[in-house]
């Protein structure tokens, strides 16, 4: 009588996704500019010239920018 | 590599590590910056302008109820760099399992890319920093960051194909990367910004501001470690044989 039987075999995948790279390059590079740098670029997409005075995402952001090194005001 | 547990791994410790970065800053930061900005009031008071308080404790709301949320998106936006080096370096990384990898990558993307450019640019509390310089001093802080960053990247990407033992490797690394901050340290301009407070107030801001973001790497790369290790994104796919 002939026997058979099944196992599972764990293979490891090492390449990474390029998909989740796009994501987080995009998560990375928005969100440093937003915490980091922004003088009133982002909200000026809706906001206009008056985005640049308000500065309402900087002063959001002000005291987390201060406390990690980014450059301010 | 599994795409979701890959990017839920990264995003969520980054966004547990920055909020805790917030709540620590809202409680050991924030006492400076208050401080700073009294001096800074003090001051514009003194040069004769008309300073409206309504205005600075709106302000001072506003700028305080966004340090989590400052925190929670520094968080994120560092996590996703550290989850891209992770996932292509992780072989040549040492320790055996994933949270000492990851607690030692950690290590190291602190130091390049935070302790090494304060060296150069250190942080400064409001009071500090002249408007009409900022894009300079901008572009100044992320030359430095990018010569850091891609200098160490540069060296690790060279020194792996170099046929000599891995203690040799490390020493040709470190001194290569040495080497290219400390000329970059001597050639770049400094700060132009003149500081007209108390340097005992900037030193101590700096210090305490430094820890948290030390502290932030090392739960960054434990939380990291812990979620890489429980969800196994790089490994593996079950596949069933006959």
């Amino acid at each position: 009588m002939r026997m058979s039987y099944t196992r599972q075999l764990l293979v490891e995948r090492s390449d990474v996704s390029k998909v989740a790279i796009g994501v987080l390059v995009a998560i990375m590079l928005f969100g440093l500019f937003a915490s980091g740098f922004d003088q009133g670029h982002l909200f000026s997409l809706v906001e206009g010239k008056e985005a640049f005075d308000n500065k309402w995402l900087h002063e959001f952001v002000h005291d987390m920018r201060h406390a990690s090194g980014f450059p301010c005001h | 590599m599994r795409t979701l547990p890959f990017l839920l791994v990264t995003v969520v410790s980054g966004a547990i590590a920055g909020t805790i970065l917030g709540l620590i800053n809202l409680g050991v930061v924030e006492p400076f910056i208050d401080k700073a900005i009294e001096l800074e009031i003090q001051n514009d008071i003194q040069a004769g302008q008309t300073v409206n308080m309504n205005e600075i404790t709106d302000y001072r709301t506003w700028q305080k109820g966004g340090e989590i949320v400052g925190g929670l998106v520094y968080g994120i936006s560092l996590s996703s760099l550290f989850g891209i080096v992770f996932a292509y370096s992780r072989k040549s990384l040492p320790g055996n399992n994933a949270k000492l990898k990851a607690i030692f990558l950690a290590s190291i993307m602190c130091l390049v890319l935070f302790i090494v450019p304060a060296l150069k640019y250190p942080s400064n509390p409001p009071a500090v920093g002249d408007p009409s310089t900022i894009y300079y001093r901008q572009s100044l802080f992320v030359a430095f960051l990018v010569i850091s960053g891609l200098s160490v990247l540069g060296v690790a990407v060279l020194v792996k194909k170099l046929n000599q033992t891995v203690r040799k490797k490390m020493v040709i690394a470190c001194a290569t990367y040495g080497a290219i901050v400390i000329v970059s340290y001597i050639v770049m301009p400094s700060n132009p910004d003149k500081i007209s407070i108390s340097m005992n107030l900037i030193e101590t801001f700096r210090v305490v501001s430094a820890g948290t973001i030390v502290m932030f790497w090392g739960v960054l790369g434990l939380i990291f470690g812990t979620l890489w290790h429980r969800f196994d994104p790089h490994n593996f796919e079950k596949i069933t044989v006959f």
